[in-house]
């Protein structure tokens, strides 16, 4: 039985091989594509596998119902999250994760790195993997510091540094830290980021404003529960608890647990917690699934359209003594092996296409055969099943051929009208899903067009950003030195600072607005989103003015700074198109000398400017209120973001003359900036991966359709050798015979379009829907993958019936 | 060893219905060499495939050595034809993604309970049939004769009861049609028992005993000597 699969199998490759090649082509192209993707969505939702706590620890998430602040729960803590839960409900258990910007100093050289400030049981809760040092005991000093391996290796070029010491700026200052542990680097599937850890001290909590104040997001905290029950029994004690803690901290007459919600998020659904991620991330396994499930269609179909040639050995089988059940093993054997064979091969297509996808994804995927063996055995496995599930049918077909009438007749069977029918309605629903892969394709692309098409509402190119103005050791007069020297760069036209800076986020800050012309219940008053800003911060933008003015030195009032100032102070502000609508204005112009109750100040509109568009795609551009905060040297650390207008210098030379001038201004502190274009694209670039990806995957399964209808088409032209025979000696053309030929493969492809397109328009619709500014979806992009679709369909059949209907009738005629 | 008792065969399709065979009682001795003769249409390739287990009566019994086959399942007859049945067919019928050898052995693998080597057995039979220099080939690579010498030594391999043949001789001209006859004759010698259907009267009259049919029926029977 063995002996004769493997026969047949090698057979099929020495006997006829482009039959072969086609299938094992086909079939590999899925498997690659099954198993990429199927890595990608491992990667994805494989997060923070390096504790073996994983299921244990949840995540705080704080979600706000309040208008003009997204919907949807985020992941983040009020600083005094923890110990306000504790007071309440002893038995929680929790720890903290603090990230702030840190300088580290080595010698007179400094470079800035990201440290956590964590509770002294961190290592333990989370089973931090270490490679030195004693996870109980190394947080136990505010002067221990433990560190990555490849911070070890960066900063001392070894990895057992325990002892060592290390000179650090954070918030805390500049302190001397000693090495008390190292620990192994996490995997690039984390969502904590652990470079450098040291002690959260009272200390640090003392030096920042907000940590007890309700809807104030400042770290991470996250709680460990052995019980899954635990969870929503203590989650639905949370509104009570949030009523209570909260009390009149929100206003009188509200409900604070109307308005913000406390839940726990697994850990290991915090990196997927935003459902349009989850969503993006199953929509491309799903692209997996459909590519292997091609490939599959093409197996079947081309060994139902093989089987006819195979009656005849199946009816001396028969004829010899060999059972149905024998030869239905001995069929699906033979499929085993193609399917085991083109496993090895997608496998070998994935390791060779690994470096293009991960350039094309932006991603960093990868196969360690020792780690991932089960893995890969699992997937087989899947595609094993998968595939002798398609192959029952062409087995049982193939059986249960009567020797009797084979071996009687001198032509072979067909396998039947239902064979024939099957054939053209799985070669239709595999079109359907290449032209909808091209419609999507072609949406995608369209909307990632538009979005870096549309007016930002400011000008992105020749805009430079220097964060190391706001960074941790920065002094006032370091500030000022640079500005100035700035200005004196050639080519710089303008500079200016902001606390918010194209997709920069990280001050946002946003406060309830009571307009004071009308009388407002205050639960009811919209949310602002607040920013600083200093003297040409919009002329720097290239921001259009729309109603009133902008701020400056010169008029009194700008000033946002005033030393006793009270309740009947006013300020003046500028405000955005979208405040202007969210506060109920009429227009721009009818804003203007309006007053707000903003942060319990009065707050006077003096201006109306354009939306800016400084957030992801599918975030929508808060309203915003800006105030006037006119001497940027002095304001606090982390909030003077330094905008650069250039024009006439490369990015390189920009940066070099702004990396320079702050040398010279502030040689402590590193220099760190970037352009706007450059900023703006981490919003842009997932989406680019992810339309590269599909795009990879929607070619792949076009490649895969091609293969199967050039197998089919081949095999249907040597099927009608006779009957091109017949019609050539009764007179027609070679053009007549080819456009009968071709006409027989497009008619399927003509009904997966009508199939395709309300099945692409619903999805496209669907995925536009995430969008702030979705392109509007034309009739173009369906023609057009369509168009696509059957010109792929034309190139792989028409050579073949081109040259089918060249044949000579004589020939034909002999053909059996 | 065989007894065919008022057979009849009838084919139905869309709107037609035919009878192949009408009410055929016949019996066949071990040892005998029956040669069947008849125009085209007459029913000697239904009657053979019924012999052969790869028909079955739509009436009427057959059975072989005492065991009615007419109503027995599918996997019973196949084991049948792969304990009992050798057959020679006018085409030949090789596998073509088999080499010559490979082929032969097919008249071995389906069979129950059967051990010991089987290269054996190949060898021997390709030896008296005298194709074992072409044991590598594959059958488009043999002349006509060659091929059906093959199907002989496929079908005697596992020395079968019964030796059904299907116009043999059809497909081959007169010096590899003789070739073929003695062959048969030979095993016949050696106590096979055949049934041959063939249209050649002078092929016809090597066999022991001549059978015609006309119409689906038996209209001779005649004993001939040798």
């Amino acid at each position: 039985m063995l002996q004769s699969v493997l026969i047949a199998f090698w057979r099929s490759f020495t006997r006829r091989p482009l039959y072969a090649a086609l299938n094992l082509l086909g079939l590999s192209l899925g498997v690659a594509a099954f198993v990429t993707l199927s890595l990608l969505h491992r990667f994805e939702t494989g997060y923070d596998r390096w504790t073996p706590e994983r299921d244990k620890i949840y995540a705080a998430a704080i979600a706000f119902n309040v208008p003009g602040v997204a919907p949807g729960a985020r992941v983040g803590a009020m600083g005094g999250l923890l110990e306000e839960m504790k007071l309440d409900y002893p038995q929680v258990r929790g720890v903290r994760d603090w990230t702030q910007p840190a300088v580290i100093h080595r010698g007179a050289g400094v470079s800035s790195e990201q440290i956590e400030l964590v509770d002294a049981d961190f290592l333990t809760f989370f089973q931090v993997p270490l490679i030195a040092g004693d996870r109980g005991a190394a947080l136990r000093d505010p002067a221990d510091l433990v560190l990555s391996e490849t911070m070890a290796r960066k900063y001392f070029g070894a990895v057992d540094v325990v002892g060592r010491r290390l000179e650090i700026s954070d918030l805390a200052g500049r302190n001397a830290y000693t090495v008390t542990a190292v620990l192994q680097d996490l995997p690039k599937n984390s969502n904590l980021r652990l470079d450098f850890m040291r002690l959260l001290t009272p200390r640090d909590i003392a030096t920042t404003g907000g940590w007890n104040i309700w809807g104030i997001v400042t770290l991470q905290a996250y709680f460990k529960f052995d019980d899954p029950a635990e969870v929503p029994a203590l989650e639905a004690q949370l509104p009570g608890f949030v009523d209570r803690r909260v009390g009149k901290a929100f206003g009188d007459g509200v409900t604070p647990h109307d308005i913000m919600r406390l839940s726990f998020v697994p850990l290991a659904d915090v990196h997927l917690v935003d459902p349009k991620q989850r969503a993006a991330i199953e929509a491309l396994r799903l692209v997996g699934w459909v590519a292997l499930g091609l490939a599959l269609i093409n197996y079947v179909n081309l060994a139902t359209a093989r089987a006819g040639l195979r009656a005849r050995e199946v009816a001396v089988r028969k004829a010899l003594g060999a059972g149905a059940a024998v030869l239905r093993l001995q069929f699906l054997g033979e499929a085993g092996l193609t399917i085991a064979l083109a496993f090895l091969i997608g496998l070998a297509m994935v390791e060779l296409a690994l470096p293009l996808i991960n350039a094309a994804g932006g991603l960093s995927l990868g196969l360690d055969y020792r780690v991932d063996g089960a893995w890969v055995a699992g997937v087989f496995g899947l595609v094993l099943a998968a595939g002798l599930a398609a192959a029952v049918y062409p087995a049982f077909m193939l059986s249960a051929y009567q020797p009797a009438q084979v071996l009687a007749s001198s032509r072979t069977p067909s396998g039947g009208r239902f064979g024939a029918r099957l054939r053209e309605g799985l070669i239709t629903v595999q079109f359907a899903a290449v032209v909808a892969a091209f419609v999507l394709m072609l949406g995608f692309l369209g909307q990632i067009r538009h979005m870096q098409a549309v007016d930002f509402g400011f000008r992105r190119d020749g805009l430079y950003l220097v964060t190391a103005t706001r960074g941790v050791g920065a002094t006032t007069q370091q500030r000022q030195a640079f500005w100035s020297a700035v200005q004196r760069i050639p080519g710089v036209t303008g500079v200016a600072a902001g606390s918010a800076a194209p997709a920069d986020q990280t001050m946002e800050s946003n406060s309830t607005a009571t307009r004071l012309d009308r009388p407002t219940r205050p639960e009811l008053s919209p949310t602002l989103n607040w920013s600083a800003v200093g003297p040409d911060y919009f002329q720097t933008l290239g921001t259009s003015l729309v109603a009133g003015r902008l701020l400056d030195l010169a008029h009194g009032g700008d000033e946002q700074y005033v030393p006793n100032a009270g309740p009947e102070t006013v300020t003046n502000a500028v405000i955005s198109r979208a405040a202007v609508r969210q506060l109920g204005y009429a227009s721009p112009q009818d804003a203007l000398d309006k007053l707000l109750d903003f942060q319990n100040r009065k707050t006077r509109i003096v201006g109306v400017v354009e939306d800016m568009r400084f957030y992801s795609p599918t975030e929508k551009t808060p309203a915003k209120l800006y105030t006037f905060n006119g001497y940027p040297a002095y304001w606090p650390v982390g909030w003077p973001i330094t905008l650069v207008r250039y024009s006439g210098l490369s990015e390189a030379e920009v940066r070099a003359r702004l990396e320079a001038a702050w040398r010279q201004a502030a040689p402590d502190v590193p220099f760190e900036g970037k352009t706007a274009l450059v900023n703006l694209d981490r919003y842009y670039k997932p989406q680019r991966d992810r339309t590269n990806l599909f795009s990879l995957g929607a070619m792949v399964g076009a490649g895969i359709g091609c293969i199967g209808l050039y197998g089919l088409a081949a095999f249907n032209a040597s099927r009608r050798t006779r009957e091109i025979g017949v019609r050539k000696v009764l007179g027609a053309t070679r053009a007549q015979v080819a456009r009968l030929l071709i006409g027989q493969f497009l008619r399927p492809v003509a009904v997966a379009c009508l199939v395709a397109w309300p099945l692409a328009y619903w999805m496209l619709r669907r995925w536009l829907s995430q969008f702030d500014d979705p392109v509007a979806v034309g009739p173009l992009v369906f023609v057009a993958g369509a168009a696509a679709a059957i010109a792929i369909g034309l190139m792989a059949v028409g050579g073949l019936a081109w040259s089918a209907a060249s044949a000579e009738p004589g020939r034909a005629l002999r053909h059996d | 060893m065989i007894e065919l008792q008022s057979v009849s065969r009838l084919y139905r399709s869309d709107e037609i219905e035919t009878t192949a065979l009408h009410g055929i009682s016949l019996s066949i001795r071990r040892g005998e060499f029956v040669a069947v003769m008849g125009p085209s249409g007459c029913g000697k390739s239904t009657l053979l495939n019924i012999l052969g287990a790869v028909d079955r009566p739509t009436s009427g019994q057959y059975l072989f050595g005492g065991v009615d086959l007419a109503r027995r399942s599918e996997g019973v007859l196949a084991q049948h034809r792969a304990r009992h049945l050798g057959f020679i067919f006018q085409s030949f019928n090789l596998v073509d993604d088999l080499t010559i050898a490979e082929n032969i052995e097919l008249g071995l693998i389906y069979r129950k309970g059967r051990s010991g080597s089987r290269r054996a057995l190949v060898e021997a039979a390709m030896d008296r049939v005298g194709i074992a220099h072409r044991a590598r080939h594959f059958p488009h690579q043999l002349s006509g004769g060659q091929q059906q010498r093959a199907a002989i030594a496929r079908a005697i391999v596992g020395e079968p009861d019964l030796l059904l043949a299907d116009e043999p001789t059809g497909n081959l001209d007169t010096e590899n049609g003789a070739q073929v006859m003695d062959i048969l004759r030979g095993l016949n010698a050696t106590g096979a028992t055949i049934v041959m259907v063939t249209h050649s009267p002078s092929h016809a009259d090597q066999a022991g005993r001549r059978i015609d049919m006309l119409d689906g029926r038996l209209v001779a029977s005649v004993a001939q000597a040798l």
